[in-house]
Order: C-alpha cells, then sequence, then structure tokens
C-alpha cells in the first residue's frame, strides 16, 4: 500500500502529452451545434405578426409591438414580436409554434452590450434577420416537430358516383367528436378576422365551440352575421385562407365549424333572446330578398324600424334560393335561418319587381330610406356566331330555374363555357339533371380558374372533363335550328409584363369541334339596375367600369337615402360579402335616420 | 490540561448559504462543541422559486421549458417524470423510440450528474485535479447534449407525447465516442480518488447510517444502495423500457461516504452500458406523439404519482388534473426533501466540522429540489 | 397483467379498516380514502405490513369544496406496491395528528404543507419553525386563493419597480472594450 501510494503520483506524467481539454489552448472558438438554441432570429418580411409566439411564452419574455415598414395586408398584422432577453430561457417553444418558420433560434449565444437599459441596443429587442442571422444552425421548426395542430378533421363527404345522380348533401357533416377536436386546433390568433368580410368573431365562437358550448357559439355568430348555418355550407371561406395554419398544414375548417355549431341549436330566437325593439315609426325598403337584403333587414328590425322586402320571385334567398344548387345548400337550412329572420315581423312583397310592380319613385316617396340589394341576374353572352341557336342558354336561367323545380331540357352532352363557381354549379347540376357527358371549357389553365380548389375538385371527382384552354368561336346549329357542335380554337398562355397574370392568345391554326347538344354559358354576370328610372339612374355613380354602385363608408350610394350592397357593389360576389354590405348598411340607415331627427 | 479543557466552549456555526463547501444555496446552522458537532439545523428556502405555483398558472405545455429547472445538476428526471404524470393522466401514447431516446437521455444525465458528484466530493476533500478531471470530461457530455437537444444544461428535451427533436445525424457515433473515452476514464478517476489515501482516511467509516434506520426515514437511491439494500425504481417501479435493459444494480455495504462514492462510481459504468444498449436496440419510427393544441389541451381529471430514479434518489411527481387547461396541483417529491433536512441533520451530529461539507456531498443533496 | 399484489394490499387494507375505501389505480399504484383521524392509525398499520418506505405527503387544495387534501405516500419495497393514502381536512382551521412517531422524517413533510397550505400539524415541534418562507406574514401562498400576480403588484409598487430599474442603471465598464 505504502510503496504504491509513494509511485502513485508518476502515474500523472502519463497525461503530460495529451490534448488538455479543461482549457483549449491555443484558444479553440466554441463551435455551436447544429441545433443549439441562442437568439432569435426572425424573418419581418415571412413572419405574419400572429402572435403564437407571445402565446406560448412561460416566461412573458415575447410581446407583440407594432412595427413599421413590414408587409401588411391580408393574413397579416404589422405586430412583430419583441423579446425581453432579460427573461427569454431560450426554450424554443416560441419556435414550434411559428406558424411560417420565420422565427427560428440561431447559433449565436454571446453578446455583449454596452447598456443593457438602453432602447436602442439595450437586451429587449425586436429579433430581425440583421442582428443575430440565421446561417443554417439554430433551432427550427418543421411539420414534424411543431406543436402546432397541422392536421385537420376531414369532411366526409358522399362517394362521387353516388351523390352525381341527386340533390342530396355532398357533405355529410361532422360528428360531435371530430367537429369539437377540429375546433381545438385553434391557436386564437385571430388572424382569420381580418379575412372574413364581415369579420365573424371566429376565435371566440370556435372556442366556445370547443366547448360544447354550442348557444354561447350561436350569440356571437349573430353578432355580424344571421345566416350562419348557410355560411357554414355555402361560404368561400376566406377566413380559412388567412388561417396561419394553412401556411404549413391545413388551415382549421372554419366554414364547417360554423355550419355545425349552427346546426345544433334549432331555435335561434330563443335561444339568442333578443329584447323587443322600441318601435322607431320609421320605414325602410329592401329591394331584393337576398343575403344582403335579409341581413340588412334583420339588424334594422332588431334596432325597431318597420322593414319591407320587396322581392321579385315568390321565393326569398337571392341568388342563394335560385344560384347556388341543392346539393350544396339544402333547403332546410335555407328556411330555417331565413324564418328566423322573417319571424322578427319583417313584411315581405313576393312577386313584385320594382319598375313593374311598383315604381322606385313610390318607394323613395313612402319609405325613410332605400336599401338594394339586387345581385347579378343577368347573364353575360359571349358573342359568336350560332348563339340564338336552341340549346344555348345561360348559367344563371339554367340554375334557377332547376332550382326553382323547373328544369330546362338539356341533352346529353352539354358544354359548359366559364371556370367560375357558378360554371362548376351547372356543369355538376347538368350531371345530376341526366346529361351523359359533361364538358368544361376555360380559355386559360386549370389553376387560373377563379372557383374554389375544393369546386374543381369536387366536379373532377364527379366525371366533369376539364378542357382548359380553350375558347369557342362558333356554335354549329343543324337543320332545325338545334345545337350540333361547338367550333373551338387552342390557346397558348403569353406571360404579360409587370407582374400580370399571363393572357390566352387563341393558336390560329388549331381549330377543331365539339359534337354537344346543350351549351351553357358561365362567363360571368352583369347587374341589371332597368328598374331605376333615367332620372336615377344619371344620379347614381357607378366605378369606372360601370359594373359596381359605388357606396360610401355607410353603404350609402350617392343618391341620398338609398344604399346599397352585394354583388351590385361589391365585387367579391360571394354570399358573406352580401352579409357584410348588408350588416354595414343597416348600420349607416341606421345612423342616417337617427341624424335626420 | 483540565484547565485548557474548560476554554473549550459551544459556538454556533452558520455554514452557508454563500459557501464553497455546500452544494447550491443552502445553510446549516451548527452547534458545536470544539469541533464536535451537537445539533445541526438545515435551513433550505434561498433557492425557492416557487416552481409548484407557477406551474398551476401555465398550460400543460407551458411548464415543459419550467420543470428541468428544479434540479440543476440532474434535470432531466423532472422533464421526463412531468411528461410521464401528464401523458399518464391524459392516457397519450408515447412512441417506442422516444422511451429509448428518454431511457438515453435519462442515462447521460445520470453520468454527468455522477461525474459532478465526484468532483464535487474530492473537491470538499481537497483533491482538487478531480473537479477538474470530471468537470472537463462532464463536458464532452455536454457537448452531445448540445447536439440532441439544443442545450447544454437546461435540455428541455423531452415534452408530454414524446421527445421534440429525433436524433442529430452522427449522433449515435459521436455519443459511442464519448462512452468510450469516459470509460477509459474510469480506471484514472478510481486511481485518483478512491486510491487516495486522504481520500479513504476521510471517507471510511464517516457518516455511517443503519440500512434499517435509512429506510424508515426515506433515504432512496445510491445513498440506499450503499447501506446495502438493493433498492431500485428502474427495477422495483419500472417505467419506459427499462425492463427491457439489462444492467446490474450496485451495492455496497459500508453505509459510509466512500460507499456512497463508491456506488456513483460504479452506477457510471451501468448507465454506460445501458447508453450502448439503447444505441443498439433503439427502435425506427416517430419519436413525438403531438399533444393536442398547446393552448386548449386539457387533461382528463385524475391524481398520478410517477416516479423515476434520478442520480440522487428517488425523484417523484404527483400531479393532479381538475379536467382543465392547465394542471391543478403538482407536487415535485426530490430525494433531498428527506436527504437534505432529517438525514443530514441526524447525521452530523457527532461528526466534525470538517466533515460537514463531504457529508453534505456525499449525500448529493440539491437544494433546488427541497425549495423548488 | 395481474393484479394480484395489488388486490392483496387492497384486502390488507380492509380486513382492519372497513371505513377506508381502497382501489386499484393500476399496476403498482393502490388509492385509499380514509376519514383524517383513521391516518394515523392506517398508516402505522401498513407500516408494520411492509410499507417501511415513507414516501412523501403532497397536499392540494380543493378550494371549491373548502377542503385541503393530503395524500400520503408509502412504499412497500419487498411486494413493490404502492399505496397513497387520501384524506381531506377543511382549509380552516384544519388540523391533523403528526406522523412523526412512526417516521421522522414526515416532519419535514408537515413543516412544508403547515407553511404553504396552512393545515396544523398536532404534535410536530418544529411547525413554527421557519422553513422555506422567510418573515412571512401573508396566506399560506401554495393556496389557491393566493393571487401571485396581485401580490407583486402590491407588495412590489409598479411605478417603485420601474424607478428601481432607473436607479439600478449602473454604469457599465468599458475598459475591456476600448483595446
Amino acid at each position: 500500500m505504502a510503496i504504491k501510494n509513494f509511485f502513485e503520483p508518476f502515474t500523472a506524467l502519463k497525461h503530460l502529452g495529451m490534448k488538455p481539454h479543461t482549457i483549449r489552448l491555443p484558444y479553440e472558438k466554441k463551435v455551436p451545434a447544429d441545433r443549439v438554441r441562442g437568439f432569435h432570429s426572425n424573418d419581418l418580411e415571412k413572419c405574419i405578426g400572429c402572435g403564437n409566439c407571445a402565446q406560448i411564452c412561460t416566461c412573458q419574455a415575447i410581446k407583440m409591438v407594432e412595427v413599421e415598414d413590414v408587409p401588411d395586408g391580408f393574413g397579416r398584422t404589422k405586430f412583430r414580436p419583441q423579446v425581453d432577453y432579460g427573461r427569454c430561457s431560450f426554450c424554443g417553444q416560441c419556435v414550434d409554434v411559428c406558424p411560417t418558420g420565420s422565427l427560428k433560434l440561431t447559433d449565436k449565444i454571446v453578446w455583449v452590450t454596452e447598456d443593457p437599459f438602453d432602447p436602442e441596443t439595450g437586451w429587449v429587442f425586436i429579433p430581425d434577420n440583421k442582428k443575430f442571422p440565421y446561417e443554417g444552425k439554430g433551432w427550427t421548426t418543421s411539420p414534424e416537430t411543431s406543436l402546432l395542430q397541422l392536421e385537420r378533421q376531414e369532411m366526409p363527404e358522399r362517394d362521387p358516383e353516388e351523390r352525381k345522380h341527386d340533390f342530396g348533401p355532398v357533405i355529410k357533416g361532422f360528428t360531435e367528436e371530430a367537429a369539437l377536436i377540429e375546433a381545438s386546433r385553434c391557436m386564437g390568433c385571430a388572424i382569420c378576422m381580418q379575412g372574413c368580410p364581415t369579420g365573424m368573431y371566429i376565435p371566440h365562437y370556435l372556442n366556445a365551440i370547443e366547448h360544447a358550448d354550442y348557444e354561447r357559439a350561436v350569440d356571437i355568430f349573430f353578432i355580424n352575421n344571421p345566416l350562419p348555418e348557410i355560411c357554414g355550407t355555402i361560404c368561400t371561406h376566406r377566413c380559412e385562407d388567412a388561417c396561419v395554419l394553412g401556411i404549413m398544414g391545413k388551415p382549421i375548417q372554419i366554414r364547417y365549424e360554423k355550419g355545425f355549431a349552427a346546426s345544433q341549436v334549432d331555435d335561434y330566437r330563443k335561444v339568442l333572446g333578443y329584447p323587443e325593439p322600441e318601435k322607431k315609426n320609421k320605414k325602410v325598403a329592401i329591394i331584393g330578398g337576398g343575403p344582403g337584403g335579409l341581413t340588412a333587414a334583420f339588424y334594422l328590425r332588431l334596432k325597431g324600424y318597420d322593414v319591407t322586402i320587396f322581392e321579385a320571385l315568390d321565393v326569398l334567398g337571392g341568388m342563394m334560393k335560385v344560384g347556388i344548387p341543392r346539393y350544396r345548400l339544402p333547403q332546410s337550412v335555407l328556411d330555417k335561418e331565413i324564418n328566423h329572420i322573417i319571424d322578427y315581423g319583417v313584411e315581405v312583397k313576393y312577386n313584385t319587381r320594382v319598375g313593374k310592380d311598383v315604381s322606385f319613385d313610390e318607394l323613395k316617396k313612402n319609405y325613410d330610406a332605400i336599401y338594394i340589394g339586387v345581385g347579378y341576374h343577368k347573364g353575360l353572352s359571349m358573342g359568336i356566331p350560332g348563339e340564338d341557336a336552341e340549346g344555348v342558354m345561360q348559367a344563371i336561367y339554367f340554375l334557377r330555374e332547376t332550382n326553382l323545380g323547373r328544369p330546362p331540357k338539356i341533352g346529353k352532352k352539354v358544354l359548359v363555357v366559364g371556370g367560375g363557381d357558378v360554371a362548376m354549379d351547372a356543369t355538376r347540376t347538368a350531371l345530376r339533371l341526366g346529361a351523359e357527358e359533361v364538358l368544361l371549357s376555360y380559355r386559360r389553365r386549370i389553376v387560373d380558374m377563379p372557383a374554389s380548389d375544393e369546386e374543381k375538385h369536387e366536379a373532377m371527382a364527379e366525371g366533369v372533363k376539364f378542357l382548359p384552354q380553350t375558347l369557342p368561336i362558333e356554335i354549329v346549329k343543324d337543320e332545325q335550328g338545334k345545337v350540333k357542335a361547338v367550333r373551338y380554337v387552342k390557346t397558348k398562355m403569353v406571360p404579360q409584363p409587370g407582374g400580370k397574370r399571363p393572357k390566352p392568345v387563341p393558336i390560329e391554326d388549331e381549330v377543331y369541334e365539339w359534337d354537344v347538344d346543350t351549351v351553357i354559358y358561365a362567363i360571368g354576370q352583369a347587374p341589371d339596375l332597368s328598374f331605376l328610372p333615367e332620372s336615377w339612374l344619371e344620379k347614381l355613380e357607378l366605378d369606372s367600369r360601370g359594373k359596381h354602385i359605388v357606396v360610401d363608408e355607410n353603404g350609402m350610394t350617392s343618391i341620398e337615402g338609398v344604399f346599397a350592397g352585394g354583388d351590385i357593389v361589391n365585387p367579391r360576389a360571394d354570399v358573406i360579402s352580401a352579409i357584410a354590405d348588408g350588416r354595414k348598411a343597416a348600420e349607416g340607415i341606421h345612423k342616417y335616420l337617427s341624424g335626420k331627427e | 490540561m483540565n484547565g485548557k479543557n474548560e476554554i473549550i466552549r459551544e459556538f454556533e456555526y452558520f455554514i452557508g448559504p454563500q459557501h464553497p463547501g455546500i452544494t447550491g444555496n443552502f445553510s446549516i446552522k451548527l452547534k458545536a462543541k470544539g469541533d464536535v458537532i451537537l445539533e445541526a439545523e438545515a435551513r433550505p428556502g434561498y433557492l425557492h422559486r416557487g416552481f409548484e405555483k407557477l406551474m398551476e398558472q401555465r398550460h400543460w405545455i407551458k411548464n415543459v421549458p419550467m420543470v428541468c429547472r428544479i434540479c440543476v445538476p440532474d434535470p432531466d428526471p423532472n422533464e421526463v417524470l412531468y411528461a410521464m404524470g401528464v401523458e399518464e393522466l391524459a392516457g397519450l401514447e408515447v412512441p417506442e423510440r422516444a422511451q429509448w431516446i428518454r431511457v438515453m437521455v435519462l442515462e447521460m444525465s445520470r453520468i454527468q450528474a455522477h461525474l459532478s458528484y465526484l468532483g464535487g466530493i474530492s473537491g470538499a476533500l481537497g483533491l482538487y485535479t478531480a473537479p477538474q478531471w470530471m468537470t472537463g470530461d462532464r463536458d464532452y457530455l455536454l457537448d452531445r447534449f448540445e447536439e440532441l437537444t439544443g442545450a447544454r444544461v437546461y435540455h428541455i428535451y423531452t415534452t408530454p407525447g414524446g421527445v421534440r427533436r429525433d436524433l442529430p445525424e452522427g449522433f449515435e457515433d459521436r455519443l459511442r465516442e464519448t462512452l468510450d473515452y469516459i470509460e477509459k476514464r474510469l480506471t484514472d478517476y478510481y486511481r485518483l480518488i478512491f486510491d487516495n489515501p486522504v481520500f479513504q482516511k476521510r471517507t471510511i467509516g464517516v457518516g455511517t447510517m443503519d440500512p434499517d434506520w435509512a429506510i424508515e426515514n426515506g433515504v432512496t437511491g445510491p445513498n440506499l444502495r450503499a447501506c446495502g439494500i438493493k433498492a431500485d425504481v428502474r427495477i422495483d417501479d419500472p417505467y419506459l423500457v427499462y425492463d427491457q435493459i439489462e444492467f446490474e444494480v450496485p451495492t455496497e455495504t459500508g453505509c459510509d461516504m466512500f460507499s456512497r462514492a463508491m456506488i456513483r462510481f460504479q452506477e457510471i459504468q451501468q448507465s454506460i452500458n445501458i447508453v450502448r444498449q439503447v444505441l443498439d436496440r433503439m427502435p425506427k419510427g416517430p419519436f413525438l406523439n403531438k399533444p393536442g393544441n398547446p393552448l386548449m389541451w386539457r387533461v382528463p381529471a385524475g391524481d398520478v404519482y410517477v416516479r423515476v430514479e434520478s442520480s440522487k434518489g428517488e425523484f417523484g411527481y404527483y400531479i393532479v388534473s381538475d379536467g382543465g387547461v392547465k394542471p391543478y396541483r403538482v407536487h415535485v417529491r426530490g430525494p433531498s426533501m428527506t436527504h437534505g433536512i432529517h438525514v443530514i441533520e441526524t447525521l452530523l451530529v457527532g461528526q466534525r466540522v470538517a466533515d460537514v461539507s463531504p457529508i453534505m456531498f456525499s449525500l448529493d443533496i440539491c437544494p433546488p429540489d427541497i425549495d423548488r | 397483467m395481474s393484479l394480484e399484489k395489488e388486490q392483496k394490499v387492497v384486502d390488507l387494507i380492509k380486513v382492519s379498516f372497513e371505513d377506508a375505501e381502497a382501489e386499484i389505480q393500476r399496476e403498482r399504484r393502490v388509492k385509499v380514502k380514509v376519514a383524517p383521524n383513521r391516518v394515523f392509525p392506517l398508516v402505522a398499520y401498513l407500516k408494520g405490513n411492509g410499507f417501511k418506505h415513507f414516501v412523501a405527503i403532497s397536499a392540494v387544495d380543493w378550494i371549491r369544496d373548502g377542503e385541503i387534501e393530503l395524500v400520503y405516500h408509502l412504499w412497500n419495497y419487498d411486494e413493490k406496491v404502492h399505496v397513497m393514502i387520501k384524506t381531506r381536512v377543511p382549509r380552516d382551521g384544519g388540523s391533523m395528528p403528526t406522523l412523526k412517531p412512526l417516521f421522522n422524517q414526515a416532519e419535514t413533510y408537515e413543516r412544508d404543507i403547515h407553511e404553504f397550505f396552512g393545515v396544523h400539524f398536532e404534535g410536530n415541534e418544529k411547525l413554527d419553525r421557519e422553513f422555506i418562507l422567510e418573515d412571512w406574514d401573508g396566506p399560506p401562498p401554495m393556496r389557491k386563493d393566493f393571487d401571485t400576480r396581485l401580490f407583486s403588484a402590491e407588495f412590489y409598487d409598479q411605478e417603485d419597480l420601474e424607478s428601481e430599474a432607473l436607479r439600478l442603471k449602473i454604469q457599465p465598464y468599458k475598459g475591456h472594450l476600448k483595446k
């Protein structure tokens, strides 16, 4: 023992030649690992300012502050995260909930500042990608590691082969479990509210749905949308385009969530429990019983005005009733929501076309304010030879007649011209009416079609044949004056300077023919303002292209006391925009009439 | 001579909260006659950060960055425990691969904790080479942690549902290299520490506890195994995939400081073996089964007690959920809660003042898990 | 997975403590609910039956019921079963007999719970000694009705905090940077 202990220290000599590791000399710079968590780097252009990072931060180190010179617009805010490095613990959870991947932790772990309290050089600052640039090393997020709920609950659909023969609904609807899971994906950033024309309180109602509190959800819907279940079925869901989860994964199906919650409540009136309004003894006329007119009527009625809707047809609902096919929007939903509005004491004059059955001057004289919500019910034509043939019709007419229960006669081979939602509706309705082959001609590419992606997919699944980059040039008639064929020309896409979308140009020598017996035009619609007398029409200010009426921020046109909304005012041409306009006009009318006293 | 004895009076010593011989911020008040301790009173509280209370105020996922801070030298048991408890309450399945990775992380953490333990106890006895070596070698392991988790000390790696990231490319090979290096060094450590006569003189037979007394007074982990009792949570109450791994549980019969250090030394070898098995047998597959939306995820009501074998002893979490988005109560049972208060107060009586710091190191007391 | 040994523990408890509600939670976990005055005899009984390891005492403030739940964790090294003994005492003036005569270290947990939950433990001499909190005269801080934010807003007056930060604005040392 003693001898061993005596020699023991000399064994240390073997370490003499070894590389020292406690003090590395000559000085070696520490190379951080690939996924080290250092200071933040944030691509301010890519960041959308959703604030998820501030929400998740355990240390409350992140605050959202408004920043100048960052891109603003649809689906983003001007807020950017500001990090207090006195609090930050570099856990990287902010990165894991970043929906864009703009926020990263870099490998920069050393930083010296002379004055930590200085607002310019201090330890509280807005990370950008200059101060600590991300150079390929650090903590980043990916769909695999993100804490966000990127997977969605797929909406069950009926089999295309089965559904294409009847007008029953395409979607089967959420189960309660799926709806609750889907609602629970929301992080509450409220970026979606910017997408919604009427600014519905989406995170709030999703939260209510997540708690299975459908009555609270309905209460929130009716703040600015009196047709929630209709919107929950056929809305163009711009909110979902804005949803931040859509950047890395799939957006929350806000539309179906709304539809589901609304369908869980049978008696809106009882749930809402709005008090009986004070009578105002003022009369408002509403021309057109579409979504905008109904919305305006609802909110005006809640404020105590006497409201009369003048509807040219014998049904209410406008385009929702006569434009949208029943397989997309069931009649029961329409009835439920429209009856709820009418129930509040709205007077409806059916089969009363303003300009024919009652004059506009009369309305102007008898009513304190007028809302025009007549929509686009006039189809456009292409102006090619042979349009007078039998079997050529407007999609608007075709859908209206079908929806009113008197479908026009169509042949076995149907050609639909156009690429919008109306064109999709026309093709799919034609299929359901027994057409064997339905062709869809569009002059641009499929990706350029203005129709929504899901409509396109559903139509394709049902067997509609898409013919992109084709342009009909002549309709060939047979001896009886019926459609025999359509002559068309192929087009090519010519890129346009200045970032404009490519223009289709016909290729002169590529002319072919389709053998069809019915042609449906769905190339656009126009307003029919012929009900207005010349004298009023002159006073009415239209936009430069003459397609839309110009209104002020209250929804009032250039004629005092006349308000307008819906397709004739805004180019978005969807139900939710019409609802937004109706809501705005209702407020405007209230302001106008209160101010008059 | 008699007259000289009379001037040895009773003293009160205050050791800590800032003292090089104290692990962390902790203080012991001693009453001694000369340098023989008559009474000891442990005084925690200098590190109280109210984690248990803070955890009640944060969403389930948001607590992940916080729990590791409960024990500085060995943070991973906290992360794994919290995740395991939440998973058991929520019925969340953990992918197979994640379980193996967790075992690997726990054992890596055990190795580095034991290395700093050996450095600490040697340092307290004046062997200043050992802390240098241990710190330096531990650094290689921390490098691996940095590669795997992105951080050296507070890894924030385990999250309910699995682990946050998969192994980086080439990580297995580098980890094997590090393990080989540490294994090679073990002989050096043995000769440096356990062969050292000073170390032997100061530790053998000092700070002993009776095995039965140890069990009844809540001594756990390596401290209990140093009393000859083969008790290990990894075997007794198996968690993760420990029941599929072969390893030995070393025991010593000395019941003193030397045995306690020796147990740790032997456990380093066992942990190296475990990590090697994990590297060999870890299956491929997903590493994270995502829990729900971090801000909305609700864990069903219930309560659960989960425990792991940390480098210091039995670490347990008692988690209560009332079905909400935040924990209703999280109680952290750290091994130091018994070792650091009652056990040390008893062990110190009759010892000399110079032995206070080695005894404290030998019990591996971690004040943060008393204060939580 | 057989739950034989867990069932044995349940039976063991049921034999002597008819009023105890014992159930198997899962493998190696048994939950028992008893009245506060039965805890001491039950722990003593279990200690005599192999439950030698006293793990911890957890406290949960069920403010809606006006009660504090105490959970005594025991572990049997031989049978490898964990028993949680749950009992509830009123929030106001709740008192329990100390377990110190059975397990010495219970004293530590009792001091902790006394300080943070305000439960009194009859017979624990060190109860009034400061454990973790120093000079604390507020309500027991782990109780649900103790609002940490409100407390810090009141205790550290927010305005004062601001001025304190300004006052602490120390002149940084620049020597090493000049070179």
